[in-house]
């Protein structure tokens, strides 16, 4: 008798977090049909690990209930969860599939590499900033087996493990280091974003093709209408 | 000084300019710190609202008027003691963490706003309690008016002096426990010999805890969105020098990863070098160059701004704003003959000739270099045929932009009429290099394009295309203004070296659509499109477009502001609301201000003692004349501090020169004014003076200043004098004049008066602001000159308003 009250107790005590979880999970459907699917993101991978992918564990507590809003987010030291629709911009450009290999140089709050993870064979990803990289360290490694964190300078890259189908660049410097280019295989892409803090103008992507030539395209993010002027 | 004031008085009168001293010395140095731990316009911001307590005392001492004047005797010096207090341990207290906030995060979490409630009230207190010490004197003894108020501007006139020259000596969050002292000195003083043993407890527990808090400062928590706050992010990063300079606190940073090389050409397969970073009040200045005699090659030579020296080699080479550092090794590896290198910072090129000589390869001492600590606008003017090779002004903007946080810094370096005298001291053949981090929506780049057409068609140059060029990375842009057209064998250089390094021409007088993308495509093509538009001199198009690309000119110096008001809700449409504010912060930062001290001084000066004078007669008079003086007042200061950074080459100077001269001319005004009688006559004649000596102004002003911009330094100290303390003289009769005859003539108004003077004061330098950005400094010396004028309209109109129902002159005390 005891223990069934003790048994009933627990559940009641359970019945608050499967309701936010269920609340979690309708935001996060929301969040796929509404802002990605709708500005035209097509790739099933893609979608699939939007969806699957708790963002809201990926974002610090306090900012949680923001967790599946349309914007980036302060995950602390300067740096921001970006805006899901970003996320799943940047996952699409770079063209994942089950085989790929890829590099994340910025591991921020993990939720990227996740995403990746969901796709992808293998995700080395790299953080400078060493409480971030340890945060995101143990939320991936509970959900990830195929995440590899480390933390160090992304300049170097992670030489051990390339070359790499694609880089994604999460934290983007003024420069695009040298062994980030030499440690992309010929025909890979590279992601980087351009844009100071909550403001997420253009994405840039580097193509390193097969006779050694590297170009970029600034690609601009479906959310923004072409800017019209008046003339 | 008046002869019937007694020794009592002469205590209080020397108590008066201590504090006053503290305040202004409190509020720059609150300034500065905000900056650092900020921006700059944040800081005034924050400012702004504590400043309206002196509006606010105004308030109070309508309401007590009678009481606090009973209790004035030992009050007043309690005020003064209190806000010392407040001011020694305010910037301590909201360096706790409860109190710490973000401008950034202001628009993204909405937890931000109590903190910055309280940020508001803890920066009030000694504002408020300071001002409502000063606001009692000046009512107790609105009869001596002239000598307290001359007491008050000599006292801040002084203090501001003694701030900038602290400044420069000891840590920024070291100045508020020492002003802070002078403040309770001033308590101590007036208090009289009565209280001798309060005296001694009250000033030895300040004095300690004054020592205590210079001694133990602490570190200034800045913002995390900081450059400096970033690289202290970094492993091992450390802060290898720190050095207090009236510039700003100048720190330079260390960490292995720590490298520089802007837009990086994607060839480039070698190392980059890592190297230490240079940081004032918290933002990136430069790097220390790791230069070695001898040097032929450099990381930069991978960058579109090797751009001039693919196309040749020069000689003469002019660096504006060269503080950068890389920029300057660069150069040097490229073997120029000589190299006149601008850097404002005195304080920075000391560190790199004295602390940094050695690891920077003894750059700063080159033989060849010649380093000119002025603004580049002043040494501009300074010179004359300076025949150069080459001038190559600083990379414009930031990667991913600044989110437009610097949009109203002044920049009188990339006005047109810069651009001019640059043309003016290029040789025969020379040429302008200026960069520019590519941006969306295009703006800065825009912006630049236009300023280097209009400068060529300013200097007669009929087919611009052929004198410029322009080559595009995947994150920069280098244009090149060349006095001469291109020639062939030069483009047949350009295209050579955009092509070795993955870069594309943007700008040739031979392009062609097809190689404008090889390398680098671009997401809006309708880039190009605007390029060629501003190449063609489509003025219809510079009007129409979305953001303020104009170039930016002496009178409108804004050259990182784009925003334009009225597009607001558009952007809003395209961009996202949450969107809107980063697009430049800078800017919104200074119309909240607006809106929010205009507001706060609505609901809580103004209103409120319009509602509770009902009695009082013809307050409209009061609020219009004390309102316009506040207003006149402030905005003839910021006019001539702008005028006076170009003259002096030097903000600071500029700022303490100006303020102060004011200050204390103003104060031997009011001095002056005693003399007089406070009849109508009397303020109606200062304000025509004043309003037909401002016309002058208007259109005289910059002509002398430009006259005699080059003149030696002691004329331009005289001319200086002359030119602000003049009209400063006078304005210095306006306010005690207006409330000696108040206090005859209905002494209830008084602290009405003073709470209007204040509260105008504070709204008027964000309104000075935002006019000058939408229609330059000549409107905002207009609406001085309305202001002063209303000033002498409201004294006719009494006098005649007085004749009408008298058949007298209205007569003073």
């Amino acid at each position: 008798m005891n223990r069934a009250i003790v048994f009933f107790l627990l559940a009641l005590l359970f019945i608050p977090w499967l309701a936010f979880a269920d609340e979690f999970e309708r935001d996060r459907r929301n969040m796929v049909r509404s802002q990605i699917r709708a500005r035209g993101i097509r790739d099933n991978a893609t979608l699939e690990a939007m969806r699957n992918v708790p963002r809201h564990l990926y974002v610090p507590a306090v900012q949680r209930r923001y967790a599946y809003q349309d914007r980036p987010l302060p995950i602390g030291y300067g740096q921001t969860i970006s805006q899901p629709y970003i996320v799943a911009y940047m996952t699409e450009i770079i063209r994942p599939d089950e085989n790929s290999k890829v590099l994340e140089i910025g591991t921020g709050s993990g939720y990227q590499a996740a995403v990746l993870a969901e796709i992808v064979d293998q995700v080395y990803t790299i953080e400078i900033v060493r409480p971030l990289g340890e945060q995101a360290r143990r939320k991936l490694k509970a959900q990830y087996g195929n995440v590899h964190v480390k933390i160090a300078d992304g300049y170097h890259g992670w030489e051990k493990h390339a070359p790499f189908d694609a880089i994604v660049v999460t934290a983007a410097a003024e420069y695009i280091p040298p062994p980030l280019v030499e440690q992309l295989k010929d025909g890979g892409r590279m992601i980087i974003p351009v844009g100071s803090p909550f403001q997420m103008q253009l994405l840039m992507l580097v193509e390193k093709k097969g006779d050694g030539e590297i170009t970029t395209r600034s690609l601009m993010p479906v959310r923004f209408v072409p800017f019209e002027r008046g003339e | 000084m008046n002869t019937s004031l007694n020794n009592g008085s002469t205590r209080l009168i020397i108590s008066l300019g201590l504090h006053s001293a503290a305040v202004i010395a409190f509020q720059l140095a609150l300034m500065q710190l905000i900056s650092i731990v900020q921006w700059h316009h944040f800081a005034y911001m924050i400012i702004s609202i504590a400043m309206l307590g002196f509006g606010a005392s105004g308030t109070l001492l309508a309401l007590a008027r009678e009481k606090l004047l009973r209790i004035s005797g030992w009050f007043v010096p309690l005020l003064m003691t209190i806000s010392g207090v407040c001011m020694m341990v305010a910037f301590h207290i909201t360096r706790l963490d409860i109190f710490q906030f973000d401008v950034y995060l202001l628009f993204v979490e909405r937890s931000q706003f109590p903190v910055l409630a309280a940020n508001y009230l803890i920066f009030f207190m000694p504002f408020f309690t300071g001002a409502l010490a000063i606001g009692i004197l000046f009512i107790k003894h609105a009869r001596h008016i002239g000598t307290y108020y001359f007491s008050n501007l000599l006292g801040s006139g002084i203090g501001g002096l003694f701030v900038l020259f602290i400044f420069g000596n000891i840590f920024p969050q070291q100045v508020p426990p020492l002003v802070g002292l002078l403040s309770v000195s001033a308590g101590l003083l007036s208090m009289g010999k009565k209280y001798y043993k309060v005296h001694l407890a009250v000033g030895a527990i300040s004095v300690l805890a004054a020592i205590y808090l210079i001694r133990e400062p602490g570190d200034i928590p800045i913002s995390q969105y900081k450059s400096l706050a970033q690289t202290m992010n970094l492993p091992e990063a450390e802060v290898i020098y720190s050095k207090p300079d009236i510039h700003g606190l100048i720190e330079v940073a260390s960490s292995p990863a720590l490298r520089f090389a802007p837009a990086l050409s994607l060839s480039y397969s070698g190392a980059i070098p890592v190297k230490d970073n240079i940081y004032v009040n918290g933002d990136f200045y430069g790097v220390i160059p790791r230069y070695q005699r001898g040097q032929t090659s450099h990381i930069m030579d991978y960058t579109t701004r090797h751009l001039p020296w693919a196309i040749r080699h020069n000689d003469r080479v002019l660096m504006i704003n060269a503080g950068e550092g890389a920029p300057l090794a660069h150069a040097f590896t490229q073997k120029p003959q000589h190299v006149d290198a601008v850097i404002a910072n005195g304080g920075v090129v000391r560190m790199m000739q004295k602390v940094f000589a050695e690891e920077s390869g003894h750059l700063f001492l080159h033989d060849n270099l010649e380093i000119h600590t002025v603004e580049a606008r002043n040494y501009l003017a300074s010179i004359t045929g300076g025949g150069y090779d080459l001038i190559v002004l600083p990379q414009q903007d930031a990667f991913g932009g600044t989110a437009g946080i610097n949009a109203l810094q002044e920049n009188y370096t990339m006005t047109l009429e810069s651009f001019g005298l640059m043309w003016d001291n290029l040789g025969a053949d020379g040429m302008i290099s200026v960069s520019a981090w590519t941006d969306y929506p295009a703006r800065t780049t825009l912006k630049l394009l236009a300023t280097l057409a209009h400068t060529a068609h300013n200097k007669g140059i009929g087919t611009p295309e052929e004198h410029i060029a322009a080559v595009r990375s995947w994150g920069t842009i280098t244009f090149v203004l060349k006095k001469t057209p291109l020639t062939d064998l030069e483009t047949k250089k350009i295209r050579q070296y955009a092509q070795e390094l993955f870069f594309d021409p943007l700008l040739l007088p031979d392009i062609l659509p097809e190689e404008r993308q090889r390398y680098n495509m671009v997401g809006d093509d309708d880039f190009f499109t605007y390029v060629d538009k501003i190449m063609s001199g489509d003025r219809k198009f510079l009007e129409g477009y979305g953001f303020m690309i104009h170039p930016a000119t002496d009178d409108r110096p804004y050259f990182s502001q784009f925003l334009k008001l009225g597009n607001v809700r558009e952007l809003s449409r395209i961009f996202g609301g949450d969107q809107v504010p980063f697009l430049e912060l800078g800017y919104l930062i200074v119309v909240v201000t607006l809106v929010q001290s205009t507001i706060l001084a609505l609901l809580f000066i103004i209103l409120p003692l319009f509602r509770l004078r009902k009695s009082h007669r013809r307050k409209g008079g009061t609020l219009l004349y004390f309102g316009a003086l506040g207003v006149g007042y402030m905005f003839v200061e910021i006019i001539l501090i702008q005028r006076f950074v170009l003259y002096f080459g030097h903000p600071v100077y500029a700022l303490s020169a100006v303020i102060s001269t004011m200050l204390i001319a103003s104060g031997v005004g009011s001095l002056t004014s005693g003399k007089i009688p406070a009849v109508p006559r009397s303020p109606a004649v200062m304000g025509l003076i004043i309003t037909f000596m401002l016309l002058f102004y208007t259109f005289f002003l910059t002509p002398v200043l430009q006259w005699s911009i080059a003149s030696a330094l002691p004329l331009k100290i005289i001319i200086s004098l002359m030119l602000i303390g003049i009209p400063s003289f006078f304005k210095g009769f306006m306010f005690p004049l207006g409330i000696r005859y108040l206090a005859s003539y209905d002494p209830g108004q008084t602290p009405w008066a003073w709470g209007i003077n204040g509260s105008f004061s504070v709204i008027s330098t964000s309104l000075a602001m935002l006019i000058a950005v939408e229609a330059g400094f000549m409107a905002v010396m207009s609406v001085a000159v309305v202001c002063y004028t209303i000033a002498f309209a409201v004294f006719v109109l009494h006098r005649w308003f007085f004749r009408q129902h008298t058949g007298e002159v209205a007569a003073g005390p």
